[in-house]
Order: structure tokens, then C-alpha cells, then sequence
């Protein structure tokens, strides 16, 4: 059976009521959601608990998933509302530590290795940016798919991922080839 | 792909979740029956509460009728649950030789 065959049976199964095939569909997403809220958030341990929160809130709104529509996308999509929501409920105590990480003195640029460069360049970006880069260019999802995941314009979701591309290889001091 | 995205790619990938996770998938699952638990509680507690107050508002209705037609009904009423338990207890018996035969 292909992949995307099981995905549909499972999901199926769950809309029916089961909550074997739930589960099932957890063991296949979860990686999938966790690795993008953890870049779409940048703290892992919160991303681990949005992404619990994400599945909870999937297993009552499993009935509205269209039969062949992407499972992956649509939990990405419930995981970025999740996440959005999280960052507005905290935006007073992110305030608190963006004034203490302003008046901190920055490390040497030398003591940085890419990926601490790669998570600082990432939460520089504007979130919807962040979350096309998460996507697209971390997790192999077509625009069309992030397009859908995020509910935003297929334009939008290029132009994020073409911006957001730019600023981390600037960040990571790459030389871009043309393609 | 060129270099730069192979390089993007690379170092994302440090930060991915193992691929099966079944601490995280049973506490996904834990939650979510602790929370139909909860949700099953309060709905059987709702009905319990709304049928007690329904029994306790029609009881002065309710009282005189079932003291009027207990008496005659009670034998049947006997016989009734007699029946009904006999076939509880021979058709799980059934049930039971069935699979054994199984």
C-alpha cells in the first residue's frame, strides 16, 4: 500500500472512531510536527507541548479532513494556529526577554557554530516567513502544500520562502549559486 | 538543489525528532483519554443531575401512581426480570461455548 493510501485508510478509520488509527497517524506525523514547530518556535520543549496540543485538537476535528487531503499539512496547519495563538497568550514575558537579550552582550561571532547562527537568523524572521522556511526548504513541502498548511497565497508563500532563504544564507555567510 | 540549500537542509535536519517516538505518541494518547474521560464524567453527571431533578419535581405526581400500580404489577414485573435474566445467563453461556468450540 502506498504512503499516502495508508494515510487516507487511517484517517478513515479515525473519523470512524477509532482511536488505534489515531495513534497510528500520530507515529507517522509526529516528527513531521514536531520538527516544524521546533523551528517555527526555536524553544524545543514548548514545541513538544504544541505539538501534543496540536494532535488533541486534530482527534475532534478529524471528521473535517477531506478524503486526499495531505494529513501532514493540515496538522501543520492546526500546529502553526497553535503556535500563533502560544506567542500572542506570551507576548508580555517575550517582551521581558527580548529587552534582557538586547542589553545582553552578544557572544563572539567566532563562539557561534552554524546552527545557533541558523536558530538566531530563524527567529529573526517574521513568523509566517519562518514557518514557509520551516516547510519548504526544512521539510520538503511543495509552496502549494505550505500554501495550504498556512492558509496563505501561493505567491506569499514563494516570496517567504525566497526572502527568508536569502536572510539565513546571508546569516550563514553562504555564497549563493545561481541555480 | 544547489550547495547553499543541501547546506540549509543539513542543518536543519540536526534538529528533527526521531522519526518514531513512542513516548511521545503515548502521551499524545494518554491525554486524549483522560480528556474523553473527563468529558464523558461531566456528560453522565449532567444527565444524573438534570434526571434527579426531573425524579424530585414530578415525585408528588410520580409517588401516588407508583404506589397505585405496584401491587398488581409486581408479579409480572417478577416474571419479567426472571425471563430477562435467564436469557442473559444462557445466551452469554452460548457465547461462550461458541468460542470454546472455536
Amino acid at each position: 500500500m502506498k504512503l499516502e493510501g495508508l494515510d487516507e485508510s487511517l484517517v478513515a478509520a479515525a473519523q470512524a472512531g477509532s482511536t488505534e488509527a489515531f495513534s497510528r497517524l500520530i507515529e507517522r506525523h509526529q516528527q513531521a510536527v514536531r520538527a516544524f514547530l521546533r523551528r517555527a518556535c526555536g524553544d524545543w520543549a514548548l514545541a513538544d507541548d504544541l505539538a501534543q496540543e496540536t494532535f488533541l485538537a486534530a482527534w475532534p476535528r478529524i471528521g473535517r479532513l477531506r478524503a486526499g487531503g495531505s494529513v501532514r499539512a493540515w496538522l501543520c496547519g492546526i500546529a502553526h494556529r497553535k503556535h500563533l495563538t502560544a506567542r500572542r497568550s506570551a507576548g508580555r514575558s517575550r517582551t521581558r526577554e527580548a529587552t534582557y537579550e538586547a542589553e545582553r552582550t552578544p557572544p563572539a561571532r567566532e563562539a557561534l557554530d552554524d546552527r545557533i547562527t541558523l536558530e538566531t537568523a530563524m527567529a529573526d524572521l517574521p513568523p509566517d516567513q519562518r514557518a514557509c522556511v520551516a516547510l519548504c526548504l526544512a521539510a520538503d513541502f511543495s509552496h502549494a502544500e505550505a500554501a495550504e498548511a498556512l492558509d496563505l497565497p501561493l505567491g506569499t508563500v514563494k516570496s517567504h520562502v525566497t526572502r527568508g532563504r536569502a536572510r539565513l544564507l546571508v546569516a550563514l555567510g553562504v555564497q549563493d549559486e545561481p541555480c | 538543489m544547489n550547495p547553499a540549500d543541501d547546506r540549509l537542509k543539513a542543518l536543519f535536519a540536526q534538529d528533527a525528532p526521531p522519526l518514531r517516538d513512542p513516548v511521545f505518541q503515548a502521551a499524545v494518547m494518554q491525554r486524549l483519554a483522560k480528556r474523553r474521560c473527563v468529558q464523558d464524567l461531566a456528560f453522565l453527571g449532567g444527565v444524573s443531575a438534570l434526571g434527579g431533578l426531573a425524579m424530585w419535581a414530578l415525585w408528588p405526581i410520580l409517588q401516588p401512581v407508583l404506589t397505585a400500580i405496584s401491587g398488581p404489577l409486581a408479579p409480572g414485573a417478577a416474571a419479567l426480570a426472571a425471563a430477562l435474566s435467564a436469557v442473559a445467563i444462557l445466551g452469554g453461556f452460548g457465547d461462550h461455548a461458541a468460542s470454546a468450540d472455536a
